[in-house]
This record gives C-alpha cells, structure tokens and sequence, in this order.
C-alpha cells in the first residue's frame, strides 16, 4: 500500500532516496507513459504507442519495457539497461499531489510514497532530498522539474492526442512476433500512428500540424517502432536463457 | 420534359421521417451541389407518436451510416444498450416461466445447427443458454461492451433501447445541420396530382407549393398520402395478432445508480403482455393488449399491478397514455411516386420491435435503389411492394409464432391465439416441417431476411418446442463438432460475465468520457 505524503522540509529534513534502478524495487511494469517533451529521448529506445486508459478509455502515449505483463525488459540487477529513463520512471518515489485550499484551482505540491523501497533506511546511502543548512539539493531540483515537465505533459499530451485522432491519424496496430523457443505473442490493444492517412493529408493540415511542433513527434513515434527489434532480441535472450 | 429524380419530398417528421431523410440524404450527398435535394415538410401541430424504444442491432449500421457519433447519440437520445428480450410468463404463465431471445447467433452456427444435440441435455440446461452467453450477461445486467471498445463495436451484438421524441429531435439536427436536409414546418391542406396519377406537390398554410419528383409518405397513422390521397386500402392482421390497444407510462428509477436492464422484458398477462425497457433516466412501462379480451379498466390494473412490484410506492400515481393500435399494413407501400414509411405503412404490434427495423429496411431500400429517373420508377416500386410484402408476411409468421407455442389456457385470449384459424398457412406447415427438423439457413432463403432462423430458434426451443430426432444418422451431425461449441460458448461466458461492466456503469462512463471511434 503506498503512503503518499505531502512533502515537508521539517518532516523530511531528513529524507534519502535511492535513485539508483534495480528489480528489487519492484518497478516491474511493462509499460510506462512518455509525455511530449521526452519524446526525443525515448524514441532512440523504446517503441512509443498509444493506448487506452482501461477506466476512461482515452488514448495514452507510452513506452514499451517489456512484452508480457509485469515483465520489464530493461531491468537488470545492475540497473536500468538504456541511456534515457522516461520521466515518470525518474520521478520515483515523488509524485504530484494536489492541495485543495480555498484557492478555486487545486494547487499540485509535491508528494512521496514512503512506503516505497526507494527510501533509504541509512542517513549515508542514497541522495539527499534537501540540504543540511536547508534547501533543495540538486538531485531533488532535477526531480522538481521531472515533475513540472510530467504536469505540464498531461495537457500537452492531451491536445497532441486529440489533435491526431481529429484527422483520424490514429490506428490499431496488432503486434505479432514468434520467439525463438516457438512460442507466440500477439498485442491487439495497442495504437499507433495511421501512416497511410498522414501521407494523405493535404499540405495545409500538415502545415499546420507543423506549426504546433507535431511533425517532428508523429515521425518520433513512427520511427521509434525500430526499437521495437531490440525488445524482441531481449525477450528472446531471456526465453533462450531460461 | 426532364424525367430524372433530383428532389425527395418527405412529409411528416417523426423518428420514420428523420431517420428516412438521414439515410437518404447521406448517401446521396444532400448537402452538396451535386447531391440530391432532400426536403422534410413536418406539421407544428401534430404531435407524432414516437413508435418503439427499442431498436434492433440494424441500427448500429444505420446511425454509422449517417455520419453519428454513437457516443453523442447515447448521450442525447437517452439511450442504453439492448442484447435481446426476457419472454416471462408466455408459456405457462408461472412464476419461474421465462427464456430469452438473445442478439448473438448460436455458437457455430454457420456450420452447425446445435437443436439436436442441445436437445439430449434439455432437462438440465435452456436453449439459449446451452448455444449462447448472452442470456447470462442480460441476467446480470452487464453491457455488451467495454468503454475501451470503439464506437458502434460490439464484444457482444446489441440493438438500444432510446427515448423516441428525443431521437427524433437528435436526427432532426444532424439532418439539418450536417447532411443538408432541408426542413419546412408547416401543415399540408393539399395533395396536388399530376395527369398521370404522379403526386406534383402538396400545399402548405405558409410555405405554398412544395414540389418533389418523389414523395414519402412519413404521416404517420394518418397516411395522408398512401391512405388519404392515393386511397391504397389498408389490410388488418387482427384476426391473426390480436393486440389493438397499449397503455404507456414512464417509470422512474428508485435512485439514479438503479440497474438498467440489458434487455426487454416482456411479460405475458390475461389478455396482452407488458413491456419493460430500460432508459438511463427512466423504464418505459407498457401494456399492450386485445380489448376484445379484456377491458381498459382491467388492462391498467393489470399495468399497474406490474409497476407494483418494482415500484409500489408509486404505481398508482402514473399517468398512463392509451395509444390505439391497427394491427395490418397496407396493400402496396410505393404506388406512383409515392412511397410509405412508418406507420403509414402499417404497424403490427411492439412485440420484437420490427417498427423502427422496417423504417430502416424502407429508408436503406429506398436509398439503395433510388430511381434516377421516373421512367423506371415502377420498377423498382414493384421491386420494393413484394420484397416488403415478403417482409411483412414473415413478420406477423414470427410475431405469431410467440403466441402459438403457450401452454397458457387460463385465458381465452391465449387460448384463441392456438386456433388454427387464426394462425397463417405458411407457419402452419413451417410448424409441421419443424416437428421432424430443426429450423436452420434453408428455411428462410432471402439474403436479407428480417428475422434468422436462429430467432426462431430461440423462440421454439425457448418455449419448449419438441423436435423429433431423425431415426436414421447423417454423416454432417457431429456430435464432436457440437461438444466443442458447447464447451465454447461456456469458456465464453465465464469470460465475459468477468471482464464486462454493468451496463449502468458503461453508460456512466460514456455520458463521462465518451467512446473512442477506433
């Protein structure tokens, strides 16, 4: 069970997280959601597809880590096996929080799960969230700004998306691979990006698409299924191997 | 003189009139320079009656057809999904009498006809339980679909169940507002003929003239067109479908998080049978009777005896509307350049919901065939008055056919319906054919017929029907080929009934979030 906290420079003078990666963490999930920002970063490692939000079935941007549930593929005992961590990865164990005071809009304040295996038990080991004549260490002004970029991510996401499904730009994609032990997968409830009607787009959408800096993103989303094949190598290491 | 059919007149609005414009307009670009031009004369002053608030699952094709987002039409039409009818007391009337016609065909039905096979295990499982899943998830009022399923997707086959006078309003605005349909409000005094019998315009208070090279006739029981003008008579089924009266009312939900059934249920009494539909903001309550049998008096108390169950706090405060019904149709729907739609076609019963479905069947047929010009007309207006006449003759077949298979005897009424006189020719011997095999594909050949063989199967075998097993063995009954659908449609249900929500709570999350169209 998580136990969120608002976090408090007197409470947590103290605090230490374990920023490292590692399976005892237990951060397992095949999948994570990228926002626009790292788009980038992420498509040089990992295949970004949409899919649908099982509780309100809007469309979602995400990373692919691994290809069965619970399995994530970049996951070694000695760390995260790629150059670029997606932001939501990074913010571990801090996450946003709203407060709801008198102000009309909910105010995000940072939050942490101290339940979490990323809070170091030791005053030695891990990186300080605030400095010890006060204020904020360098490692925690990083994870502010994960956690501004992942707010702001949310609205651009949406729009970038809404954007897309507007001109029908979006598409189910089936993924179907046999592994090198015979055995077979196959994704049915995963999206991409409908390249047959982005060729087809007359020269002002895609003008206008330009415009707002989704060009660049709709081509990083294509080519990032490339890395598609370092995922099934993986997989296929992993099946041989077992 | 310029024969060819450029302007489509159709007079009276409605959900017959709207949803007729839609399907016309869209497929022949109404709203383009180059399309036809579709005009809809509809009367301020009469109020229509909003036929049936349940659809089949045609309507799914129908609505996508015309360009409508599904979600926007859940949320604008009070609309909720529907997979099939609860038949309760049609049998033998007792307390735990009930089977149901699902939407879902019988697993393996393309290559297996599973009666035979379902009928060694009768005693211990129902029909439609044995071939199909959908029973069970109505049962537990589940949705056919998850929110993550696309617009107008189905993980099981469903029809709606709508609010009529607001559909109606919904296709009036996408008509108007997308597809190009022009939409006059007026009375028409006059019906104005050519020399050749043609209608040339119809007057109206206001808007004069209004002209058109074809004309559908979408009045209503009033048939002002097909009945009052060209006097085509009008033929009544009574003597084989009783019912000529409804009682209606609305009831509402004890609260607003209340089940929507996910199903009609139709409950059979002395002298009719009640239906029960289930709207997101209200059940749509209605008896539906022979008053040769029974008097209105005894008809509400019968109506408000079943609203008692549910609801006794309020049963007796409802208003009941009676709406007088003329169980027939008319000799032909398309004569000149006039077609009928609706209920100025004909109108037979609620039961099975076949009004909506033949507006569909009229409007796509209409739409499909238009004549480019009138000098072919009439042939494709013979084309329509026999495949419509088919239609019709198999609808009252199948109507009857849920009357003629009680067991009831405790009122004439049932007992009359098993008269041989009453019962038409054709589902006599389908009767007889089907005491020594079970209906499949050869029974009924059209390739759009209105209702499958599968629904009759539901029904007969629903209803305990017996069909005698062969004495000699066929090589294609195999009885591995049948263990395997059976054991099939049983993995499916388990499936199913875990991984669907109720259908409250899709249709709480669609009014929320809305459906993604892929």
């Amino acid at each position: 069970m998580p136990n969120h906290q608002q976090l408090d420079n007197v409470r947590h003078k103290d605090l230490r997280i374990l920023a490292h990666h590692q399976p005892s963490f237990g951060e397992n999930a095949s999948y994570g959601h990228v926002y626009l920002s790292e788009f980038r970063y992420v498509q040089g490692e990992y295949p970004i597809l949409f899919r649908k939000n099982a509780e309100t079935a809007q469309f979602e941007a995400i990373a692919l880590f691994g290809l069965a549930a619970e399995e994530n593929l970049f996951m070694e005992e000695n760390g995260w096996n790629a150059c670029y961590v997606p932001l939501t990865v990074q913010r571990r164990p801090f996450l946003i929080g709203f407060q709801h005071d008198n102000q009309a809009e909910p105010k995000p304040v940072v939050h942490v799960d101290m339940d979490s295996p990323r809070i170091s038990k030791s005053d030695t080991e891990g990186e300080a969230v605030f400095l010890p004549q006060g204020g904020q260490s360098p490692y925690f002004q990083h994870i502010n700004s994960v956690l501004s970029r992942i707010h702001m991510g949310h609205i651009e996401n949406k729009i970038f998306i809404d954007t897309l499904l507007q001109h029908d730009l979006i598409e189910s994609v089936a993924i179907k691979m046999e592994l090198h032990d015979g055995s077979k997968l196959e994704f049915n409830n995963l999206y991409t990006i409908n390249e047959e009607k982005l060729n087809g787009l007359p020269a002002e959408t895609l003008h206008d698409l330009h415009k707002q800096g989704y060009v660049n993103l709709i081509y990083m989303v294509i080519a990032s299924m490339a890395t598609l094949s370092r995922l099934i190598d993986l997989k296929n290491k992993k099946v041989i191997g077992s | 003189m310029d024969n060819s059919i450029r302007i489509i007149t159709i007079v009276g609005g409605g959900t017959a009139g709207w949803l007729t414009a839609g399907v016309i307009a869209a497929e022949h670009l109404a709203n383009s320079e180059q399309g036809i031009e579709v005009r809809l004369v509809e009367s301020p002053d009469v109020n229509p009656v909003g036929v049936g608030e349940g659809t089949w699952p045609t309507m799914r094709g129908t609505l996508k057809k015309m360009g409508i987002s599904e979600t926007d039409f859940i949320r604008e039409c009070d609309a909720s999904f529907k997979q099939g009818a609860k038949f309760a007391k049609w049998v033998t009337g007792a307390d735990n009498d009930a089977y149901y016609h699902p939407l879902v065909l019988p697993q393996g039905y393309e290559e297996i006809n599973l009666v035979p096979f379902w009928q060694q295990h009768a005693d211990k499982v129902s029909f439609a339980d044995a071939v199909s899943f959908q029973g069970y998830l109505c049962e537990q009022g589940l949705a056919p679909k998850q929110n993550t399923t696309p617009e107008y997707a189905h993980v099981a086959n469903y029809a709606y169940h709508l609010d009529a006078g607001k559909f109606a309003l919904f296709l009036q605005k996408h008509c108007t507002q997308t597809l190009g349909v022009k939409h006059i409000l007026d009375h028409v005094t006059q019906v104005n003929a050519k020399d050749n019998g043609d209608i040339a315009s119809v007057s109206t208070k206001n808007n004069g003239e209004i002209t058109g090279d074809l004309f559908i006739d979408c009045t209503g029981f009033n048939a002002l067109l097909i009945g009052q003008h060209y006097q085509v008579p009008f033929i009544c089924k009574k003597h084989i479908l009783f019912n000529d009266t409804a009682l209606a009312c609305h009831v509402p939900y004890a609260s607003d998080d209340s089940p929507i059934a996910s199903h009609t249920i139709s409950t059979g009494q002395s002298a009719g049978w009640i239906w029960d539909i289930g709207l997101p903001s209200r059940r749509g309550v209605g008896h539906v009777y022979s008053s040769a049998h029974i008097t209105e008096q005894q008809a509400e108390a019968e109506l408000r005896d079943y609203i008692r169950s549910s609801r006794a706090d309020i049963a007796d405060d409802l208003v009941i509307r009676k709406i007088d019904i003329k169980p027939g149709h008319r000799a032909l729907f398309w004569q000149n350049n006039c077609v009928a739609v609706g209920l100025s076609a004909g109108f037979l019963e609620p039961l099975e919901a076949s009004a909506l479905v033949l507006v569909e069947l009229s409007a796509q047929m209409i739409s499909e065939q238009l004549p480019a010009s009138r000098e072919v007309m009439d042939i494709v207006a013979k084309r329509f008055n026999e495949k419509f006449l088919y239609r019709w003759e198999r609808i009252i077949d199948f109507l009857k056919l849920h009357y003629v298979l009680t067991k009831r005897s405790d009122s004439d009424y049932w007992i009359d319906n098993c008269k041989a006189e009453s019962i038409p020719q054709a589902l006599q011997s389908l009767l007889t054919l089907w005491r020594y095999e079970a209906p499949w594909h050869h029974d009924f050949t059209q390739i759009d017929e209105v209702f499958p063989s599968a629904s009759y199967q539901y029904v007969l075998y629903g209803m305990g029907f017996e069909t005698q097993q062969r004495p000699t063995k066929r090589r294609s009954q195999n009885t591995q080929l049948a263990e395997l659908n059976f054991r099939k449609n049983s993995e499916l249900t388990q499936k199913l009934l875990s991984g669907l929500p109720s259908n409250r709570v899709l249709i709480n999350k669609i009014r929320q979030y809305g459906l993604q169209k892929i």
